[in-house]
């Protein structure tokens, strides 16, 4: 038995999947997979003995569609359905955000723009809406962000589900997704009259730690001169309410945030130039605080020193979960990076893929 | 009435490669909604939740596009086709 690393590139033109042992000295590269169009979310699924890939595909002549392979990634076949609201909802499902486990062994959860979830138990060929959040009182309330009004993020504990939406806010569920409740104490907005509404605000990710189950990271849609702080934000509380962490970044924009697999106190973010969105000054860094972002380093050793503007998405920075976990990152320029010894060394893996909307890493023994 | 339903390439895995499917229908809806019974996964590729044809595919009966005729009410009679195609756009 071998471990393997697989690393999902969702791309502008389709997935690509990247393959190495456990060195990660050399990663191989096949795909594009699809239909050449947006790869928004992917998924290795290792619940069951066989791992299966998913990743979306959002076809904007025929409609979103899920592919799944259960080949590591050699070949992907189409699901035999994808989400789709029922009839007389009115909506259209109009791209795939997310997709992750849910509890037990087959659930299968979508988060969906316009923002609603989805659950499958059957390995994605057949989907049911789940009401309590996708018609939640306030749904019809929400709005698009530029980016759409996505459900982005879902993350599980049990029961416990917590949705980031833009522009919808930070939703709870504590029944497993039979009912939700916005919790957004100290989510700040700076696109409406009142800078802490109790629903609305552009969440850009939220992330967890297994093993601080009620503490929480956000990146949210910071970068508003007249509401400084509500960028980067943690909370102690499940959730509850939120407090700034970003004293010490060079912008509280940003769109990824992620945790150290092995640290909950380590958590990083790629800042960004506000209005831009890219990289501050031309120079590509990633931030890291591991003592639960009160104090932030900046990571550059391996990436360009100049003269670099691009952005790095919601879903475009992951980690993988060898014993030394590696970082990785997708740019819209098309390059994707390995971040080694928590991000202290950055290598570029490939130049010249298409715009790269999410990278998720896992990995498999075969 | 008879009348055949031309297909894009990218649509004809969904019919076993055929480039066309034959169906006995009298307007573009029918044709559409027999497309459903052919497969499901076509017809949804077709158009979406609201049965509103997607947004970048245009229907031609014959040659003309049905939006200069009864949009989806257009009346089919023998021998017509129905020609799926995609819309010139991307990027």
């Amino acid at each position: 038995m071998a471990e393997r690393v697989i690393l999902c590139i969702g791309t502008k033109k389709g997935l690509f999947i990247a393959e190495s042992g456990p060195k990660r000295t050399r990663f191989e590269l096949r795909g594009p997979f699809g239909d050449g169009v947006p790869v928004y979310s992917a998924l290795v699924d290792t619940r069951a003995k066989k791992p299966r890939i998913y990743a979306s595909s959002c076809n904007p002549w025929f409609g979103n569609k899920i592919y799944r392979s259960t080949d590591l990634g050699h070949t992907f076949k189409e699901t035999k359905s994808a989400p789709a609201f029922p009839e007389g909802d009115g909506r259209t499902l109009q791209n795939i955000w997310a997709m992750v486990p849910g509890r037990g062994k087959k659930e299968l959860l979508a988060g969906v723009e316009p923002a609603s979830l989805f659950r499958s138990m059957d390995g994605g060929d057949s989907w049911e809406m789940m009401p309590g959040i996708s018609n939640h009182e306030h749904a019809r309330d929400w709005h698009p962000g530029y980016g759409g009004l996505c459900m982005h993020t879902i993350v599980l504990d049990g029961d416990h589900i917590h949705l980031g939406i833009s522009t919808g806010g930070h939703y709870v569920s504590e029944d497993g997704g039979t009912t939700f409740k916005a919790s957004n104490k100290g989510v700040g907005a700076g696109f409406v009259p009142d800078p802490y509404p109790e629903f609305g605000q552009c969440v850009h990710k939220i992330a967890r730690h297994p093993a601080a189950p009620d503490r929480l990271y956000m990146q949210n849609h910071g970068g508003w001169e007249d509401r400084p702080g509500v960028g980067v934000l943690r909370s102690d509380d499940d959730g509850k309410s939120w407090y700034s962490i970003a004293d010490g970044l060079p912008s509280d924009f940003g769109f990824p945030i992620v945790v150290h697999p092995d640290d909950p106190d380590t958590v990083y973010v790629v800042p960004l130039e506000t209005v831009t969105r890219t990289c501050p000054g031309g120079q590509p860094a990633v931030w890291r605080s591991t003592n639960g972002g009160r104090k932030w380093k900046k990571l550059t050793k391996g990436f360009p020193k100049k003269d670099a503007y691009y952005t790095v998405l919601r879903d475009a920075l992951d980690f993988d979960d060898l014993k030394a976990p590696a970082l990785y990152m997708g740019t819209t320029n098309g390059k994707v990076w390995i971040g080694r010894d928590g991000g202290d060394q950055w290598d570029c893996l490939f130049d010249d893929l298409p715009t790269v909307y999410c990278v998720k890493s896992t990995v498999v023994t075969v | 009435m008879p009348v055949s339903v031309q297909l894009p390439s990218a649509l004809r895995p969904y019919v076993g490669g055929a480039d066309s499917v034959e169906l006995d229908v009298a307007d573009v809806r029918s044709a559409l909604q027999g497309l459903a019974g052919v497969n499901a996964q076509l017809y949804r590729s077709i158009c979406d939740e609201t049965g509103a044809v997607r947004r970048h595919l245009n229907l031609f009966v014959n040659d003309a596009h049905i939006r200069d005729l009864a949009g989806v009410e257009t009346q089919l009679k023998n021998g017509d086709t129905l020609i799926i195609l995609t819309a010139v756009s991307g990027g």
